[in-house]
Order: structure tokens, then sequence, then C-alpha cells
């Protein structure tokens, strides 16, 4: 069977089975941003926002989508032009094996969206239901708060995503002549 | 502070002696590794992760996102013993092989089917692990053992074709405690006539992998004199850890092909793509150079990885359904079908002074390696090795340990590899004694503990007694320091309320930088015309960021920008040989590597400078992209240079440099843990407030990658503390199947995570750095147990750390 949805804002036609899920479509044509981490719902690698809300689209029938806008992270930015939330994660170092990163931004897109100015707490909550084994999340929960306060204009976003100042911490160190805290 | 030797123990003076001479305080480091702060261009700064911006943008691909480039690609399932122990007598195939695009139906007789034993675990040549394994088992020892696997042309239709095969066992007792199976009447896994390469005190009829034992100074005469002596205390305590899942972002994932020359090759997640390609050529006699092993980006490993996982069945598919195959593991296997954290039984006595100087330690490990040995040996081993180098200065120390086999899952390399479970034991144990002796529990341990200078044996107990390792760089007393101001152990407030006691608690840890003596990193580098450098390791990031901290090495010693050092990831037909990623040995073993190549690059640069510019080689040093003369001022760009050397009159040479690198030095990095808890005495439910580890890594190359490793290992460092871990029925039957069934911390409930670097400098390591990938995992369970016991009193020594232990334990009291 066929389905149309609008994808990251062009109308598609998909070619679908009854039982695939929109995460095996989005994956079987190429939109592979989206990770296949449990297939249960359980783990947020897979989330999309769909109609404006995020969504585990490995457990999503893709058949009810008929009509649906679905965003995936494909949509965000690209490589020379990050989108806020973005380059927020590359800035705050707020990634390592970056498995988890495509639907935690999509998570946290979502968040934003909906509550520009979100506190630790609301953070903590919003993404609780994407698993990071990597990070221990307290990078992550740093980037949302910087990705809010650039997306409502108060911190200039450079053009590549503004680096972050890169001096060393080393602290009270004396291992060193002249070595001193920066 | 040095301790001189036991003048009554001879035979350890004479080792000690010998040991101190081969291994010197001093070492020739050269010059120019030494840089002050200031004088650093790339390395400890927070360079961008170099695969950041691709992870971001969903463009970093891992090996399932590598499919659509192979449109007949099949796919596979993998058909599991449902029952803990006993052997297949047969398996009717004739259902699944008649279902339409079904490729191939594969049992242990199908000829694509190595029949050899080997080991997973990747490991040296020849691996100290038994070959215990096959690809797939007719005799079955735990649940989630292979069988048989179907491949189709989708993963829908092999699943659909596995549930058709039709299975029949033949099943025995199944033994699942560690004690019980070591009992002459257990039931017996492995018969030592199906097993090669056992390795050291293997006794099968018993069910033990492993026995080794060893001992420094005597031990039985410390403790008969404490026995009579009244200024010494004897200690003894017990602790136990559960299974822990990896929780690996990424599961096992495994594409399989023949290329156009019909060579093999695989994308695979691994932690070691050289090992893999090794032990594959051994297992299916097939040369090495017929076996290709691609890297692409891997969603983490933390030792999950660290050997053959889906590689030989794909490899066995491919060839039997004769298409490219790929095998993607469920989260569900990945729960009770692969790899996970050994659970650790630790014993330890010790007879300590008045005054709280350490006399004796005592260890005993018993390690569950469940059903088959992958790790099995040396990870008990590190349960003792790890740890106990802390208090090497310690007399008389003994450790024994027994890797024993039981009917559940196989355990294998995680990160901290046996020290959470010995840091446990040897940080708790700590804390008790100093309970017993009325001493600050941080007094206790600055007076026994290891420092800078000292000669370190306690890591070598298990090895003949030559072994021992200088300590060139050590930052604990700092990280002490630096631990206890920012968790407030000094001023900790109690809460209003009577039943609600507030505490911190700490443990010390110690970790290596790679396996001394055995491992080996090589590197290659080379220019292109525009001074930019393409750099290839054998160095396997996982995602740590193990590419950037090499780029940035071979950029400082350019000084070029780490940007113009492009890494390329890890494959066997391309990349210098590198024994791996495990062990936190990359930084320090193969940065060491890409040093070495980028400095004989370097040298070529002056080569050509000097004939450019007519000075010596000698007068010139390197400086934002230009060589230039220290006498003359003159300078010659990099990128002149480049074209110089591809296109010049005089000579045309590739500037390039390689280089090795294989050490017996393996410096620890050291850190500290801190826990600052609330326990409710009414109900046992506490509350952490904050988690706080210090680390000296030596130079921490990259410090925002360094505070991310700590985070991360804090993390499953605080859920080995706390979790259920992994459980099963009293039938062997997994009980968690998925995320839902496990405790793993998400946003909301895991506790704030603090870290802290302590700059050290280590002479052997490059530009000064150790390691630091594993170490943090080691401190949360003995700090977090420390600290309840301080706030209430109880000890809970078996993990979890659990409201109703604590409230159980209270009402005991
Ligand atoms: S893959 Fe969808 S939630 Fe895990
Ligand atoms: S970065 Fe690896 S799982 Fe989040």
């Amino acid at each position: 069977m066929e389905i149309d949805i609008t994808l990251n804002g062009d109308d598609v036609t998909f070619e679908i089975a009854r039982s695939d899920t929109l995460l095996d479509v989005l994956r079987d044509n190429g939109y592979t941003g989206a990770k296949r981490g449990c297939d249960t719902g359980n783990c947020g690698f897979c989330t999309v926002i769909v109609d404006g809300d995020p969504v585990k689209s490995c457990i999503r029938p893709v058949s009810q989508l008929a009509g649906t806008e679905v965003e995936t992270i494909e949509n965000l930015g690209t490589q020379d032009d990050l989108g806020p939330v973005q380059s927020a994660f590359v800035d705050n170092s707020a990634l390592q094996c970056g498995f988890c990163i495509p639907g935690m931004i999509m998570r946290s897109k979502a968040l934003l969206e909906e509550n520009p100015d979100p506190d630790e707490a609301d953070i903590r909550d919003a993404l609780s239901e994407n698993l990071c084994r990597c990070t221990g999340y307290e990078k992550i929960i740093d980037a949302v708060q910087d990705a809010s306060t650039r997306m409502s204009g108060e911190a200039d976003v450079a053009a590549d995503g503004g680096r972050v100042s890169t001096d060393a911490t080393c602290h009270g160190c004396d291992c060193l002549e002249g070595g001193s805290d920066k | 502070m040095s301790r001189t030797d036991d003048p009554d123990s001879e035979d350890k003076t004479t080792d000690t002696e010998k040991i101190a001479e081969s291994n010197p305080i001093h070492w020739d480091e050269a010059p120019n590794n030494r840089k002050a702060p200031n004088e650093r261009r790339t390395v400890s700064h927070s360079e961008e992760k170099d695969d950041a911006k691709k992870i971001v943008t969903g463009e970093a691909k891992y090996t399932a996102d590598y499919a659509r480039e192979f449109p007949d690609l099949a796919e596979a399932e993998v058909v599991r013993s449902d029952i803990a122990h006993g052997v297949v007598t047969d398996i009717d195939t004739s259902a699944a092989e008649a279902m339409d695009d079904v490729y191939a139906v594969v049992t242990p007789d199908s000829p694509e089917v190595p029949e050899k034993p080997y080991t997973s675990a990747g490991q040296s040549y020849p691996e100290p692990s038994p070959w215990d394994l096959r690809v797939l088992r007719r005799t079955v020892r735990f649940v989630g053992d292979p069988i048989a696997a179907v491949v189709a042309e989708d993963k829908d239709t092999a699943s659909k074709a596995a549930r058709k095969l039709d299975v029949t066992y033949d099943e025995y007792d199944a033994v699942f405690d560690t004690a019980e199976a070591m009992e002459p009447d257990a039931p017996q896994l492995h018969s030592a006539d199906d097993v090669e390469n056992l390795q050291p005190g293997a006794d099968y009829e018993r069910n033990i992998e492993a026995q080794m034992s060893g001992e420094i100074g005597d031990v039985d005469a410390a403790f008969s004199k404490a026995e009579e002596s009244e200024d010494l205390t004897v200690i003894e305590t017990e602790w136990e850890t559960p299974y822990q899942s990896h929780c690996v972002p990424e599961p096992h994932t495994t594409i399989a092909h023949r290329d156009e020359d019909n060579r093999y090759h695989l994308i695979s997640s691994t932690q070691v793509p050289y090992h893999t390609r090794r032990q594959l050529s051994h297992l299916f006699d097939v040369p090495i150079r017929d076996i290709q092993v691609s890297k692409p980006r891997i969603g983490a490993g933390f030792g999950s990885k660290q050997g053959m996982i889906t590689e030989p069945l794909t490899m066995a598919l491919t060839d039997a359904a004769d298409r490219p195959v790929k095998v993607e593991t469920t989260r569900r296997e990945q729960f009770h079908a692969l790899r996970n954290r050994r659970p650790a039984r630790v014993e330890l006595r010790s007879v300590v002074a008045d005054d709280g100087e350490l006399e004796a330690i005592d260890m005993e490990a018993v390690t569950n390696s469940g059903a088959y040995g992958p790790h099995g040996m040396t990870v008990a081993s590190a349960v003792g090795k790890k740890p106990l180098p802390l208090y090497t200065h310690t007399p008389n120390i003994r450790y024994e340990m027994t890797a024993v086999h039981t009917n559940l899952p196989i355990a294998g390399a995680f990160r901290g590899y046996g020290a959470p479970q010995g840091h446990l034991a040897v940080e708790g144990h700590m804390d008790e004694i100093a309970r017993e002796l009325d001493i600050d529990p941080i007094d206790l341990r600055s007076r026994n503990v290891i420092s800078e200078g000292d000669l370190e044996v306690a890591s070598g107990i298990l090895k003949d007694k030559e072994y021992g390792r200088r300590i060139r760089s050590c930052g604990l007393d700092e990280c002490i320091a630096e631990g206890r101001a920012a968790i407030g152990w000094d001023d900790v407030d109690q809460p209003e309320a009577d039943h609600l006691h507030r505490a911190c608690g700490m443990a010390l840890t110690i970790q290596g930088s790679g396996v001394p003596g055995e491992e080996l990193g090589a590197a290659h580098i080379k220019m292109n015309e525009d001074a930019s450098f393409i750099l290839q390791t054998g160095a396997v990031d996982i995602g740590p960021g193990a590419d950037t901290v090499m780029a940035q090495i071979a950029a400082e010693v350019l000084s070029v920008p780490p940007e113009d050092v492009l890494v390329q990831p890890s494959d066997t037909d391309i990349s210098p040989f590198d024994h791996g990623a495990y062990a936190s040995s990359t930084t320090y073993i193969t940065g060491q590597a890409v040093k070495k190549a980028a400095e004989e690059a370097r040298g070529m640069l002056f080569e050509f400078a000097s004939r450019m510019l007519g000075e010596p080689e000698s007068a010139f040093t390197v400086d934002d992209g230009a060589v230039i003369s220290e006498i003359t001022g003159e300078s010659v760009s990099i990128e002149e240079i480049g074209y110089e050397s591809m296109y010049g009159d005089e000579v045309r040479a590739q500037v390039m440099g390689d280089a090795s690198h294989c050490t017996e030095e393996s410096p620890p990095p050291f850190g500290a843990q801190f826990v600052d808890v609330t326990v409710n005495e009414e109900t046992g439910e506490f509350e952490i407030h904050d988690m706080v580890y210090a680390v000296d890594c030596g130079v921490a190359l990259n410090p925002a990658l360094v505070e991310g490793q700590i985070e991360g290992a804090m993390h499953m460092s605080y859920e080995l503390a706390t979790g259920d871990g992994i459980t099963f029925d009293e039938d062997g039957q997994p009980q968690t199947l998925g995320f839902r069934d496990y405790d793993m911390p998400t946003t909301a409930d895991q506790p704030p995570l603090t870290s802290l670097i302590v700059e050290t400098h280590e002479p052997t390591g490059p530009f000064g750095a150790k390691s630091v990938a594993e170490i943090p995992v080691n401190g949360v369970p003995p700090a977090l147990s420390n600290a309840v016991r301080r706030a209430v009193g109880v000890r809970i020594g078996d993990m979890p750390i659990t409201p109703e232990k604590i409230a159980a334990a209270l009402d005991d009291d």
C-alpha cells in the first residue's frame, strides 16, 4: 500500500507494508538519522516530531499517519549551517557516541517549541524518555538550556554555530613552572 | 609516602630492590613533551569533537546505516536456547526452509559453520581466555545460547521463519550460584576435553574456569602476629555485585559480504577490528589477507564490543545465503544473550595497627563468568590487581581469585574490567577500618596510600615477583582536597527532622593506561599540498572522541589547527595495526605512536625548509602553520613546503611519518569519588545531593571530553550501586528483557554529577597524558555505601543499595 505524508516540509508518497512502523519507513527511505535502539519504545533514539509532538517512531504504525506532518533530524540544519539546538549540543560537548543524539535533539526541539524557557526540572522531565548511556546527561541539560537562550535571541549565534572558549581547565596545578589556573 | 622495605622479609627485599633498579625514578623525557599551559596550542583545549557536526545532523553513519549500500542485503534472526542447560537433540528446519524469501537456515551441522572452539574475547594473541565457544551450539549452557539462524529477505520474514524451527532438547540440571557450582555434585557445564587454550587453575569438574593466587610478604604470619598483639586489629568484610548490562546504545550489528575480489568484508560495530580479523581468520581457516574489517561510527562499546559477538555468525551466514547479510541484534538479546558485567563476591581481611597503618590485606574474589569464559581469568585477576596498588605499601598482601561457570549469561569485558567490583571491597573495607579505629576515613587513606615516586608492586601480585612500576605522576592528594571541598566534607548540615541523617562518603580509585607490555599502537600521517594532514591510526573511536584527541596530538607537534588533521576511521585494510579500544589505552599508547609519527613528518618539513632557506635542519621550529628558523627568523609556510615537496625542482618526496608504540609502562590515573547523601532512618530511603569525582589523568588533552568520560562513567557507577542489575528466575530465565525492566538512570532520576580535573604531568605519556575512560566507573558503590554507613550506621555491602536493604539493616541493629 501507499501512504502520503508531509516529510520535512515536502509532500511524499511511500510504499509501505501494513506492519511497518514509521521508523522502518524512514530508515528504508534513507532518513537514517533516527536510530533503532530498542524497537519497543523505551530508549527514545528514534524520536521524531509528528504534528508538533515528539514521537517514538519505532512504535508508531506508519499506516496511521496519512496526512500528518513528520519532521526528522535531517530537516534541522546542515553541517555548515546548524540549527540552534544542534549548535548548542556541539558547543556544549553534549555528545559522545552520538547514537542517542538525533532523538535527543528532536525531543529538545519539541520541548523548546512548547516551552521556550524551561528550567532544569522541566528539561529533566521532558527528556526523561530519551536515554543516553555516554554523557550522564549533564552536558545535554546544559545544551538544552543554552539552546533555549539562543532561540530566545539572548545570545548571538555565530555563523559556525559559535565555538565556546576552549581554554584549559587546569585546577590549582603546580606541576609545571608557570602552571596556574586559567 | 614511600616506606622502607620490611626487614623481616628477605625475599621481598631482594625482589623489590631488583624491581626498583629496573624501574628507576628518572625517565628520559623528550623536552618538548612537557609544555607549560600557555605554550600549548591545542592540547588541553576543549576542541570540538571531529564528528560532532555530523552527529547532530544525523549524518554520522553507524553499521546499520550502511544497509542501503547493499541492494541485495539479507537479514538474519538468531534462534536461541530457551533452556538453561541441555543438549539439542533435533532441529526440524523444514517448515522454515519451505517459506518464501528464506535464503538459508543454518544449524551447527551446516558446512558454513565452523566446528572449532574459539573465544569471543578480543585480546592479544594467544588470547588469555579459554576457547570454549562455538559459533552455533549443540550443547546449550544458558537461556540465550545461539543454536541456529535464519537468513531471509528481511528481518520480519527471518523472524517468522525462525519461529517455525522445531527444537528438541534433552534437558540437564542447571546451576546458577557460584558456590553451588563448585560443589562436587553440581551439574558440570564444560568438559576439559572440549575446551582448548585452558587458563591457569582450570578445573572444569568443579566448573572452575581459572584460579590463581599470589602473595607479597607473609600474610599468614601477619595474622598470627595479630592474634598475639594488643596493638593490631583484624577486620573482616564481605561484598557482592550483580550482573550489570552495558546498555550499549547501538545494538551489536555486522554486515558481511564478499567484495569484488571475493574477499570477506565486514562492516561491524567493534572495538577491536584487528583482533577480530585475526580471530576470524583462525576460526574459518581463511588467510588474514582475505578479510577486511571496517569500523564505521560506533554507538559506544564500554567493553561489550571488545570481542566478536555478531561477526563469526554473520560471516558464516553470508556464505550460506551467498549474498550480503546483516545481523542486527535486538535490545532483548542485548540484555539476556550477549555480554554483561560479571557478578563478584569478595571477602577481605586485614591487619591494621592502632595508628591506622596497614600490616596485611588478604583478599579473595569469586566471579561468575556465566556460561563461557571470555575475559574470565583476566577480569577476575583485575578485581584484585586493579585496586590493591592503592595500598601497595602494605607489607603483606595476598590475592586469590576464582572464575566460576554457571548457567547464566556470558560475562565479558565491561568498562573498569573488574576494578569496580574490587574497589567496592577495598574502599568499603577502608571505611570499616577507619570506623573501628575511630580515624577519619580520609586520614586513614592518606596514611597508607601510594604517592608520586613510589614503586608499585601490588599490580604484579599474580605475576612472577619481578613485576613493578614506578609511579611518576600521582595527584591523589589534590584530588582528595578538591573533592573534599566541592562536596562539603567538613561542614555537612544535618537536616532539621530527627529521622533524616546526612553524610558524605568517599572512595579512592585507580586504573591503568593500557595493558603493560602488551599493547601495540601504530600511526601513519601524510601531508597534503594545502598543509592539511591525513592521519591513519588503528585507534578505534567508539564515541569518547579518541580521533579528536589523536588529531590534537598531531596538530600540537606540527603546529597546525587540529581541524587540519583529518583522522580516518580504523579499517584493517587501511589503518596501521592497533590492538583496539580497551584497557584505557588509546590516548596513552596510540597517542604516543601518533606523536612519534607526527615528529617524523615534522623532521621532513625541516629537511625541506633547510633546502629552501639554506639553513641547517637544527635551526628550525614550527609555529602557526610555518617552519621558522630560530637563527635568522626566516620562515616558510607549511603549505609552501607542501607544494615544494610534490612539485618542486630539487627533491620530490611525500612529507609523512609513521611509528609504533608499545611499552612496559602503564601509569595509573588516580581519582577520588565523593557522595553526599541524606538517609531516612524510618524508611531507608535516601537522596543523593551530589556526586563529585576528581581525577588525575595526567594532562587532560581535551578537558571537555575528559569531563564527558567522568560524567558518563559516574552515571554507570551510580547504576551499579543502586540498580537491580539483570535478574533471573529459579530456572535461569532472564527477567530483564528490555530497558523497561532495567534501572538505567534517566534525566529524571540521575543525581547531579560534578567532575573535577586535577592536572599532573606523566612523563611517559603523550604531552603528559594518562588515561581516563574507565577509572571514574569505580567509585560510586563504595563511596555511597560508605556515606550510608556514616549517615545511619548500617553497612550495605551487597549491591544494589536499596531503601529496603537499609531499612532491614536498621531494623536488625
Ligand atoms: S528505538 Fe524507538 S524507543 Fe528505542
Ligand atoms: S552520546 Fe552515546 S548514547 Fe548518548
